[in-house]
């Protein structure tokens, strides 16, 4: 029987065959619900091969739909409200009267006095030897184009542009008008005609503006602001009118608008006759190509069903990336996506082939063009029907020989380097099988300039009013950075504004349009900071010429240690010095273009000497006190082999401590004052002399302890040791450490790892009937055990690696300790989530690339915890390279299943995993921090985001790190004094208390704090800093506040309220004043003052 | 005479604090001590209420003792009120009185493993500290001191603010103080002579060899006798506890694992089912994220691209 319906099967594998259970029950089903859920299933599959059939995944397809649906803008509802308009705009423009031919100037004159607008003429304005004529004669056409007539554009903040093309009749123009601008001064006084008609006309409640189109001063345009016609307060509307002019195709022969072609030839430079003028040419042909772009794109939109939503995707991404048509930010906008995807169905690929297919769905278009704009060099010129077109060299180009147009004419060498970068992060984001990076590629706003760069520069005075001449004064700028900084960086951005639409009656006016020219720096990590530069050999005469010509003066001749003698630039790298970056700036941007220092604007090095005052002076990972701390633990860790009174073999001797992973503010630097101990653990090579008991375990490990030091001191390793005890109150929490007083004047503290506690403890939690409450200390030991002796050392060894693959890790952790510490969270929220957060930036950077400064890994990071929804999402950072989608899984599974457990998050707030920390509570369990806490942090990094966005270039960096003590209830103020006698002690008298003084330095502070805590937990809480902070500041639990009768239960002091009211029964409230009273006669002389806000 | 919930109201004067200008009292709410089981010690103990966080025993000596009038005081048991604990927080202050997992109880062994029991390493504070609201019992020499104390009690609490008690006021001195030098002492205390460690580490060591010695013989005394129906339970090797016997029945779980593993396509119904398993996973996964994205435009509103950044 089963051989023969495995035949059957195997000829007819109809539907019902496939499924187990038809076949065995050869009874067809007529069970109307068995029916039902089978179609309810096959419905669902078909969904789901739908979602996921064209996509990353189906949640990616999901997503994608829902951005799709709610960035389309609703056309309908916006064409019935803009036809009538659109219509009478129509007929307004057709009906103006005909302006007979008169000289340029004339005719603005004429113009100014009878109709008060100023023609928007391009510089260079005719002169009075100008021998052509302008004039006026009704357009050949006036028809909506671009993106609102294709149904191609997104939704936006800013009003939403309609174009409206006027086709100029080609009688207005004679033969020679493609040179010298005179095209260019004819449009610009058919444009006013318009403007003044337009303005004149009754039947039109419109604003009229003049605005460059697409930043390009050649081609002023006319802006209608449309009044809605609802709201009478005289508000604009959310769309407006762009009047854009056109030519017939065929008024200027292609050749002469090809890209190596000269068309501007007046002025002195006769030598310079042909040089080739592309922009002027391109901008001249892409008047003529309006319609027929129209038209090509509609057939594109013909000829494939989800063009019109790649359209909107691309339009998305480029924005928000900072990508616009306009020259100044980048010169490759929605248009320009447009028509690329439309050249791409024709060819692209290679031999010719199409890059882009019909069937394509609306994902894969957008990922085939990313893929195309990241993997095809543009510089190398891409030809479409056409060929030998030779273009001038650096500059990308895809040209279009139908229409005779390179499409990227508007594009500078370091737009297009840009262009190509973000590209290849996104098809990064896009191939990662990990995450879906939804969110990362449409949403996240990626131009922001300090998260986006290493270094931003602020020149001054540029005049962007031309943009031929803005466009070579960056050009050269561009130039001579990158020849100027070389390898010390990786990419160079510059941008600036647009000019802002000015009144028909104004002339455009120059002073505004002088912008900041903002240039941002994305720094080689490894290179950034040489010293020495070295240029060719002095043999090579000319290049050395060169490279003086270049440097000037800087530039010197000099013998290095291979015997080469060669030109070289040395750079000051003494503390006290700016960065290298900033002096090679400042000196060659003097040189080159007069700017003084006071002129540059360069921002990011703050953040470098931020941290250099906050972390004793300490910058790198490599600097020499890492170092010797490095050392010291090789060395212990050497001894501690050798070493032969302990009847146990040594396993290994683990680094678990900050200052061992380069992740440490405060550095040692030899002073006694700052002698925090560096924890490392110990542990054997497993025996079975070791008691099977844990309280037996504790004993013996200080029996091993005593020895240990013995031994070292012996032996002359340490000048002491001592050993200490911690956790007096848990019999099985570990209660010895061992601090080593190193010879090489580090204090290390060892502890015992024994494994056999793991095992002992999880016993202990199985075994039925303990109480609760000793269940929850058992748990709450194994999760310390965990902690100190697995997870710390994993961790140490994990970021330690990285901060070597990362140069900037280490000093964006450090800073970011800072901030916390600064904002009093020290006692709440421990190191090494901290490090796991600013970690997270550096290995999962998306959407940019792995920081390279400090000012970039740090604000990132805040950026990170200003957007993280820790109530809702885990953080899940890769430490080892192996987060893969399972553990991601295994750690999504782990995080709801805690929130089900604990939804109020009593005991987990934030929950940060990592592929080698899959629990994900390992730093954040018992609240640390409390939920209260981390949304203060929230709220901090939110606060800094804003204060960032705002303020931009001016912002004072200190102001980040100054926190507000108005959230508190009270702030209670230590004696200064106090603390900086205790640290400062030993360093004063050094001769003198030496002997006294050594060992790890007391935590007064600390100990302060973790009393007060212990007296009032729940219904206070205290935030602290560091040693050195002399501010604990308190906040009242809102439920201590409120008045309840009176209980046993009530852990605070109380205040009866029957003494004042003999009617209140048995309330009572809190005693805040008996409280304070408290504190202050623990605190006695640590207390400076206390405030109650 | 304030009462309530009839427990005595007794106001204590705090002493001025030069940080803390502003005067404050501090009640104390006290009742004959009333336990579910009483001992011996009961009728002559008051049950103390919100004591103050630096209360130490000399304290409420001296406030029963002189500053009241009332009777001697014998001794004084802090407790701590049982709140949800904060793990590492609480465990400065906590009594000592932490439930201990005694996990075999034995009434022969039970005196040494109370003796071990006591047996710890030296505390690293010369002053404890009670939670905020914390009760204490303090046990009167006799009946009439702990009476007479109530009533003196009850007195000062109806007594006018100008004669009233000032808390710890004439024993500064005889405690170890707060502020700087306790933690200053504790930094010191934390690190013990190294011949105290050794010998805690001693007496420790040889009382718990005891302890496990005895309970051996105990246990192999056990064996020996017969039970109430006159059998001897035999038994062979080391007991296994029960956490032990469930990692060993883990670990042969996964043995039969392996063994069964290259196996799973060996029939065709099993690919098959596999297949299945493999669509309806799919099925399962596409639901969730449908739910998902529901979610997350629930919690976002609307679900749009935001060109300011999120």
């Amino acid at each position: 029987m089963s051989s023969h319906s495995s035949k059957r099967r195997k000829l007819s594998p109809s539907p019902e065959n496939t499924q187990g259970p038809t076949t065995q029950n050869p009874k067809p089903s007529h069970n109307p619900i068995a029916l039902n859920a089978k179609t309810g299933n096959t419905r669902r599959s078909a969904e789901l091969a739908l979602a996921s059939g064209f996509c990353k995944s189906s949640f990616f397809k999901l997503q994608l739909d829902e951005l799709l649906s709610s960035s389309r803008p609703n056309y309908d509802k916006q064409t019935s409200k803009l036809q009538d308009t659109l219509h009478k705009l129509k007929d307004v423009i057709e009906r103006l009267p005909e302006r007979p031919p008169k000289p340029a100037l004339e005719a603005d004159k004429e113009l100014r006095s009878t109709n008060g607008v100023v023609i928007p003429y391009p510089d260079p304005r005719p002169g009075k030897d100008a021998k052509y004529s302008v004039s006026y004669a009704p357009p050949t056409n006036v028809n909506v184009v671009g993106s609102f007539a294709l149904r191609t554009g997104t939704k936006t903040v800013d009003p939403y542009t309609v174009d409206l093309a006027v086709t100029m009749p080609s009688s207005i123009f004679q033969e020679k008008d493609f040179v010298n601008y005179r095209y260019f001064h004819k449009r610009a006084y058919y444009i006013a005609c318009l403007a003044a008609g337009i303005r004149e006309s009754k039947s039109l409640n419109v604003d009229v503006k003049f605005e460059l189109q697409d930043g390009d001063s050649l081609r002023p345009v006319i802006i209608l602001g449309l009044h809605d016609q609802k709201k009478s307060d005289g508000r604009l509307a959310k769309s407006q009118i762009r009047i854009i002019t056109a030519v017939e195709d065929k008024l200027f022969p292609l050749t002469r608008t090809l890209p190596m072609k000269n068309n501007i030839r007046q002025g002195l430079d006769k030598t310079g006759n042909d040089e080739p003028t592309p922009f002027y040419n391109a901008a001249l042909r892409s008047e003529a190509t309006v319609a027929l772009y129209h038209k090509f794109a509609h057939s594109a939109i013909k000829n494939c069903d989800a063009f019109r939503d790649a359209c909107i995707l691309g339009r998305t991404w480029l924005r928000q990336r900072g990508f616009e048509s306009s020259f100044a930010s980048g010169g490759f906008g929605g248009f320009e996506w447009t028509v690329l995807m439309s050249l791409l169905f024709e060819g692209g690929g290679p031999n010719g082939k199409p890059v882009l297919l019909k069937s394509y769905s609306s994902y894969q278009l957008f990922k085939a063009t990313m893929q195309f704009i990241s993997g095809r060099n543009l510089r190398d010129p891409l030809l479409f029907f056409a060929n030998d077109i030779s273009f001038p060299d650096d500059m990308p180009a895809l040209y279009d020989g139908k229409r005779g147009l390179n499409i990227l004419y508007k594009m500078s060498p370091w737009s297009y380097d840009f262009l190509r970068h973000e590209a290849s992060i996104t098809l990064k984001m896009l191939n990662e099988s990990r995450d879906d990076n939804f969110a990362k590629v449409f949403i996240f706003k990626v131009n922001e300039p300090f998260l986006r760069f290493d270094r931003v520069i602020g020149l001054p005075g540029l005049d962007s009013g031309d943009t031929l001449l803005a466009f070579r004064n960056q050009c050269s700028v561009y130039q001579v950075l990158r020849k100027a900084l070389g390898d010390r960086v990786e990419l160079i951005h510059i941008s600036s504004h647009c000019p802002s639409p000015w009144q028909v009656d104004t002339k455009f006016s120059r002073n505004k349009a002088k912008t900041v020219l903002s240039i941002g720096l994305l720094l080689n990590s490894e290179n950034s900071m040489r010293v020495v530069d070295h240029g060719p050999a002095a043999e090579e005469k000319d290049e050395a010429t060169s490279f003086r010509d270049f440097w000037g003066e800087k530039a010197e001749l000099r013998r290095f240690k291979d015997g080469s003698i060669r030109e070289s630039l040395v750079w000051s790298d003494l503390p006290s010095s700016p960065s290298i970056v900033y002096q090679i700036l400042v000196y060659i941007l003097n040189r080159h273009f007069n700017h003084v220092e006071d002129d540059i604007r360069y921002i990011g090095d703050e953040y470098d000497e931020k941290l250099r005052a906050c972390g004793d002076g300490v910058l790198s990972y490599s600097c020499p006190a890492f170092q010797r701390i490095t050392d010291a633990f090789n060395s212990l860790e050497k001894s501690i082999q050798v070493m032969d009174e302990v009847p146990l073999t040594v396993r290994h001797l683990a680094p678990a401590s900050p200052s061992l992973r380069y992740s440490a503010l405060r550095v040692q630097n030899g002073l006694a004052a700052l002698r925090t101990p560096v924890d490392v653990v110990l542990q054997f090579e497993s025996s079975a002399r070791w008691p099977d008991d844990l309280t037996a375990i504790q004993m013996t490990k200080v029996a091993f302890l005593v020895k240990i030091g013995d031994s070292f001191v012996s032996q002359g390793v340490a000048a002491s040791c001592k050993v200490g005890l911690e956790n007096e109150s848990s019999k099985i929490l570990n209660q010895t450490f061992l601090d080593i007083d190193h010879k090489s004047g580090i204090v290390f503290r060892l502890r015992i790892h024994h494994d056999r506690e793991e095992t002992l403890l999880e016993r202990q939690l199985k075994e039925k009937g303990a109480s609760h409450q000793a269940k929850q200390e058992v748990a709450h030991a194994l999760s310390a055990y965990k902690r100190l002796f697995i997870q710390s050392t994993r961790l140490t060894q994990a970021i330690r690696t990285l901060c070597t693959r990362f140069p900037l890790l280490s000093p964006t952790i450090r800073l970011v300790k800072y901030w916390f510490r600064c904002h009093l969270f020290t006692g709440h929220i421990s190191e090494e989530l901290i490090e796991l957060i600013a970690t997270h930036s550096f290995t999962q950077p998306f959407p940019w690339e792995s920081p390279s400064s400090v000012m970039a890994g740090f604000l990132r990071t805040l950026h990170l915890l200003s957007h993280w929804d820790w109530q809702q999402e885990p953080l899940t950072v890769d430490l080892a390279g192996g987060l893969d989608q399972n553990a991601i899984e295994v750690i999504r599974t782990r995080f709801s299943a805690w929130r089900n457990i604990d939804p109020a998050m009593n005991t987990v707030a934030l929950f940060a995993a990592s592929d080698i920390d899959l629990d994900g509570i390992t730093w954040t369990q018992y609240e640390m921090p409390p939920k209260v806490v981390a949304a203060r942090m929230s709220t901090l990094a939110k606060a800094a985001m804003k204060l960032l966005r705002e303020k931009g270039q001016t912002l004072d960096i200190s102001e980040l790190f100054q926190t507000s003590l108005a959230p508190y209830n009270f702030v209670i103020t230590l004696r200064q004094k106090v603390l900086d006698n205790r640290s400062a002690s030993s360093t004063k008298f050094k001769n003198l208390n030496i002997d006294v003084e050594r060992g790890a330095a007391p935590t007064i502070v600390k100990s302060f704090v973790h009393d007060l805590q212990a007296c009032f937990y729940p219904n206070i809480l205290f935030f602290h800093g560091d040693e050195t902070c002399n501010v604990v500041a308190g906040l009242w639990n809102p439920q201590t506040m409120k008045t309840k009768s009176w209980s046993l239960k009530t852990a605070y002091s109380t205040f009866p309220a029957v003494l004042e009211d003999p009617e209140a029964d048995d309330k009572v409230s809190a005693n805040r004043d008996a409280i304070m009273n408290e504190i202050s006669r623990l605190g006695a002389d640590l207390i400076e003052t206390i405030q109650v806000m | 005479m304030p009462e309530i919930a009839g427990y005595t109201i007794l106001p204590l004067q705090l002493p001025e604090s030069p940080t803390y200008a502003k005067p404050a009292k501090h009640y104390l709410y006290l009742r004959p001590h009333e336990p579910r089981i009483p001992d011996a010690d009961t009728p002559r103990s008051l049950f103390l209420v919100n004591i103050p966080i630096d209360a130490t025993e000399l304290h409420l000596r001296h406030l029963f003792g002189s500053q009241l009038s009332g009777g001697r005081v014998e001794r004084v048991d802090f407790e701590a009120i049982p709140t949800k604990a904060k793990g590492s927080l609480v465990a400065t202050t906590a009594q000592g009185n932490v439930t201990k997992s005694k996990k075999r109880k034995r009434v022969t062994a039970d005196d040494l493993q109370n003796q071990l029991d006591d047996i710890s390493l030296p505390s690293s504070w010369d002053r404890e500290l009670q939670k905020s609201g914390a009760r204490a019992i303090v046990v009167f020499v006799d009946k009439p001191s702990m009476d007479a104390s109530l009533k003196a009690a009850k007195k000062a609490g109806g007594r006018k603010s100008s004669q009233s008690i000032v808390w710890g006021e004439g024993i500064e001195d005889r405690r170890p103080p707060l502020g700087l030098q306790r933690y200053l002492n504790h930094d010191k205390a934390r690190y013990p002579a190294r011949a105290e460690l050794l010998r805690t580490v001693n007496d420790y060591m040889t009382v718990f060899t005891q302890v496990s010695e005895a309970r051996k013989r105990e246990e192999a005394r056990r064996a020996q006798e017969p039970d109430e129906d006159g059998f001897i339970t035999v038994t062979s090797g080391p007991k296994l506890t029960s956490a032990a016997f469930e990692d060993e029945a883990r670990a042969l779980v996964k043995k039969q694992k392996e063994k069964s593993q290259g196996l799973e396509d060996f029939y065709r119904f099993q690919s098959r089912e596999k297949r299945k398993a493999r669509q309806n996973e799919l099925l399962r996964r596409f639901d969730e994220d449908k739910k998902k994205l529901e979610d997350l435009k629930r919690r976002k509103g609307k679900f749009r691209v935001s060109f300011c950044p999120l």
